[in-house]
């Protein structure tokens, strides 16, 4: 008997073995001037070694201004092509798809780096966000038309490496997101007011690659089929509902995009998405990372760091959780987006167990799914599900420690029970990733080699 | 980068080279958040000098509600700043002494002759004044000038403003406030605890000053005060009874701090009758005081303010000014019952030829001091003030205009206008005779002893029931043989018939 899980997925352009997306996650692993290294292949590398069909690579910047964290590899401009095909290829090797994902964080800069400190984040609008007060200016309409032609040379750099597709990070608070969303934007011009010019902006973006890219390419967008930019703090506005998400997907289907990849939240990390823990421990020692990043920071901080005020955070991250379920947190309003749109859908958010996995493809709520965590825990996480097996031996626990750690240390699963409580086994694990260096045996011979 | 940037300033590189969006906003913002610390703090600092500083009081636009319930000035009590105490503890310790102690006054201060009206929580003439971030409560000129009078033992008293509280028991008042208030079931808990079953809002801060600083202060106080005046109250004296105070002893105390046991034992007796207050404009220029010490009607009303309690530093001269407009032109009150007048008219001929020359403003007499060999009444109040208070009086207001500059020590008892007579009973100066007919006897058939301070009045002796069981019930025994009560004396009149005595009295009725 089949599994749907590995059954084939054909899109318009492109065909992926499987139903496993490696959803878009990475670690500081790159050069601070956004040039990849060594690391960064090792990782993709290791995923596509685990059997997913595709992997969406981390959000990648398509321009200095819009880089979320310094040590991301980015796709700014044509020197980084080369870099971005040594990716590509060392997936393929693993009969595994490379989806470049196309991002500009807007004001949602965690960490802005040297290079952005002195500028405020571009957005939609010039109020800062609500969790860590990042400072932002609203757009010009000559910065908008300057952004757009930024994604359609990332989307351009893209194929030219040799990538299968390009996804746009048009959800989770981003930039994209914050034209969007009712919740953020609040311009007063053409890309302002009604939906459909709060759209206009990722509209343009889908145009604009389209041109540059021509149909022929895979080209697939990231959106929220939900906001709810009130989960954390009560007093903000909700954001696009579901009526709206479903509407930006068939404008976007119309507008060229051959998937849709399905998510919610209106900021990253929101309560609801990923969905799991909120280690505030992990706050406490690594969140320092980010206070000064927004004007909120040392008030965030000082939360996470005194024991007794910790109930507040918790109170409030959770107090939206309780009506969605951990494993498949957006699985409802991706089947809606799915009734409403043509095209395939990727869902993303808690997906883990087999058995979840192969009831909301065979049940119609998405066509693939899209992993994180629970791959970050368990690369070979497709091979244990090929077995037969629902779930690996050590799964993920959807703690989020990996994803707290983020911004200070190098990307690995944290939840040290699942290393028996060994810590030093924990780190020798996620310390894998720098293995081999680029200055290894097999790489430098590879460089005498192309020198002669 | 520029030049300029790089200089290096006392070899340390400036902090400031640039800064971020960040740093500006949270600039701004703790400019933002200092200002409102500092608006803050300022208006806790004006909150707190209002709170601590600010000296107010209710403001009767009415004056006889005035007269019963303003302050003149005489609520220098506790507080936290100053032990400097007023005659009676601020107003929660006052208004729950008798419910703390019902041992040492069962009848609450109604049964010393205060009088309550509806409505009030204090009674007539003690009033309330924000003082140094407590609520004090002082006395002022309607505690001893108010009274009651009542037909029969089952009338309602009628209040009568301006007449002589002859149902006051004053020096049983004072000791009893003295007493209570050193008593040790008086504490911040209780006091507040009681206030509170009383139905008062006792605020947090006022618990505070409670128990951190005012009961502290207040024991303080009183024991000073009771060092000051213990000798005139603690039973070595004469009683002063009811309707009777001792005007210039207490004074020499609280006022100049003298010490009374190194004073004659005799000078200690002093007590008199309350007098009345109305129509004093006629007075000015009289020798006013049973002794006539005075011929100042200021001076007179600001002296008695002292005696209340007010203290140089505290009187509320506006407040005495409206007391003094008032009471300038306030008429006598009427006789409130019936009067023969056939009687009253062959009374008037008789008080022309016999009373008016000392008795009637526009007597040749009237106001003036008759020498106490011939007026032979009780010298001990005349002897109380001596030339030595004088001296001391003249060292008030220094520099100011209200500095005391016409009393003087002198050798006898002023004759009295009579107007109001029928509401000033008892009669003399020491209220040693209880009604006008008994006045109007030789002092050896005069009452010996008697009641006084029954409000129940006897129509056809002209003065207030003194000899049923009720009267010595309510009031307070007054024993004439004792020192300073004597009732000699006074002998214009004696020698009238009866008839001609009863016309007489008849008409004093309508004066």
């Amino acid at each position: 008997m089949s599994d749907v899980i590995f059954e084939p997925l054909k899109f318009r352009n492109l065909t992926v073995k499987n139903r496993l997306f490696r959803s878009n996650v990475s670690g500081r692993f790159d050069n601070y001037d956004g040039s990849g290294t060594q690391a960064r292949i090792n990782w993709e590398e290791s995923f596509a070694r685990g059997g997913v069909g595709a992997i969406i690579s981390s959000y990648v910047p398509v321009h200095l201004r819009g880089r979320i964290i310094p040590n991301y590899a980015m796709v700014d401009s044509d020197d980084k092509i080369p870099f971005w095909r040594a990716v590509g290829e060392a997936v393929h090797r693993h009969d595994c798809k490379y989806i470049m994902q196309l991002s500009h964080s807007g004001r949602q800069r965690d960490v802005p780096g040297v290079e952005n400190f002195r500028e405020k984040g571009l957005s939609s609008t010039s109020q800062k966000d609500s969790f860590h007060g990042l400072l932002c200016e609203a757009m010009s309409i000559q910065q908008i038309k300057e952004t757009v032609r930024y994604f359609a040379d990332g989307a351009r750099r893209a194929r030219q490496a040799g990538l299968d597709g390009v996804e746009l990070h048009a959800s989770h608070g981003y930039l994209i997101t914050q034209f969007l969303s009712s919740g953020i934007n609040d311009r007063k011009d053409e890309y302002g007011g009604a939906l459909r010019n709060r759209a206009a902006f990722l509209l343009e973006i889908i145009q604009a690659i389209r041109k540059e890219v021509g149909t022929d390419y895979h080209l697939q967008a990231k959106l929220n089929a939900v906001d709810f930019g009130d989960a954390l703090y009560p007093w903000e506005k909700k954001g696009n509902t579901l009526e709206e998400g479903i509407q930006v997907a068939q404008w976007a289907e119309e507008a060229g995009v051959d998937a849709i990849h399905v998510s919610i939240g209106s900021i990253f990390p929101h309560p609801l998405l990923p969905p799991g823990g909120l280690p505030v421990d992990e706050f406490n020692w690594w969140y320092g990372t980010m206070i000064s990043s927004g004007v909120r920071g040392y008030m965030n901080y000082t939360v996470f760091h005194f024991k007794l005020l910790r109930p507040m955070i918790n109170l409030l991250w959770n107090r939206t959780k309780k009506s969605h379920p951990v494993e498949a947190v957006s699985s409802e309003y991706c089947r809606e987006v799915k009734k409403n749109v043509g095209v395939p859908i990727i869902n993303t958010g808690g997906y883990q167990d087999g058995k979840v996995i192969r009831r909301v493809i065979s049940e119609g709520y998405t066509d693939a799914v899209s992993i994180a965590r629970p791959l970050i825990a368990n690369r070979d996480l497709p091979h244990v599900l090929q077995s037969g097996k629902d779930l690996p031996e050590k799964p993920c626990t959807f703690c989020n420690r990996c994803l707290v750690n983020a911004p200070a240390n190098p990307l690995g699963c944290y939840d040290v029970r699942r290393f028996n409580g060994d810590h030093d086994a924990m780190i020798a694990e996620i310390m894998k990733v720098y293995a081999p260096s680029q200055f290894s045996e097999q790489h430098l011979s590879a460089a005498v080699a192309s020198e002669e | 980068m520029q030049e300029e940037n790089l200089k290096v300033a006392g070899g340390t590189l400036t902090d400031y080279i640039y800064s971020s969006p960040v740093d500006h906003y949270q600039h701004h913002f703790r400019r933002i958040v200092l200002v409102i610390v500092l608006v803050a703090l300022a208006l806790v600092l004006i909150a707190g000098l209002y709170y601590f500083m600010s000296d107010r009081t209710p403001y009767y636009a009415n004056i006889s509600e005035h007269f019963k319930y303003g302050s003149i000035g005489a609520e220098t009590g506790g507080s936290i700043f100053t032990e400097v105490g007023g005659v009676l503890p601020p107003y929660f310790v006052f208004k729950t002494l008798p419910a703390i102690c019902p041992d040492k006054l069962p009848g609450g201060y109604a049964s010393l002759g205060l009088v309550f009206e509806p409505g009030h929580d204090l009674p007539i003439g003690v009033s309330r004044r924000w003082r140094l971030g407590v609520e004090q409560v002082g006395l002022n000129c309607a505690v001893c000038h108010t009274g009651t009078v009542r037909q029969s033992a089952d009338a309602t008293p009628q209040i009568v403003l301006g007449m002589p509280a002859h149902q006051l028991d004053l020096e049983n008042f004072f000791r009893f406030v003295e007493d209570a208030s050193l008593d040790d079931r008086v504490t911040a808990d209780s006091v507040i605890a009681t206030a509170e079953g009383m139905g008062d809002h006792v605020s947090i801060i006022q618990k505070l000053i409670l128990h951190l600083f005012l009961m502290d202060r207040l024991k303080l106080v009183t024991v000073s005060l009771q060092n000051r005046i213990g000798p005139l109250l603690n039973g070595g004296l004469p009683e002063w009874g009811r309707g009777r105070v001792d005007t210039f002893n207490p004074y020499k105390a609280i006022q100049f701090n003298w010490n009374l046991k190194l004073l004659p034992h005799d000078e200690l007796i002093g007590a008199a009758d309350f007098p009345s207050l109305w129509n004093q404009q006629p007075r000015e220029g009289m020798h006013l005081h049973w002794d006539g010490n005075n011929t100042s009607v200021d001076e007179r009303n600001l002296s008695a303010s002292l005696g209340a309690g007010v203290t140089p530093v505290t009187a509320d001269h506006a407040s005495l000014q409206r007391i003094h407009d008032w009471i300038w032109t306030l008429p006598p009150p009427k006789y409130p019952f019936a009067i023969d007048h056939g009687r009253s008219a062959r009374g008037k001929d008789i008080f022309t030829q016999a009373c008016a020359e000392c008795h009637s403003f526009g007597g040749r007499k009237t106001g003036t001091v008759e020498n106490i060999a011939t007026i032979n009444t009780d010298p001990y109040r005349l002897n109380s003030y001596t030339y030595a208070l004088t001296g001391n009086q003249a060292q008030l207001y220094p520099d100011s205009q209200y500095r005391f500059t016409h009393f003087t020590k002198t050798d006898g008892y002023a004759n009295q206008p009579l107007d109001g007579v029928w509401a000033r009973a008892p009669y003399l100066h020491n209220g040693s005779v209880p009604t006008l007919l008994d006045l109007l006897t030789d002092p050896a058939e005069r009452p010996k002893q008697f009641a006084r301070g029954y409000d129940v009045y006897n129509q056809q002796k002209v003065g207030f029931v003194y000899d049923t069981p009720q009267a010595k019930q309510a009031g307070t025994w007054y024993d004439t043989t004792i020192p300073g009560n004597g009732n000699g004396g006074h002998l214009f009149g004696t020698q009238l018939p009866l008839d001609q005595k009863l016309d007489l009295i008849e008409f004093m009725k309508t004066l």
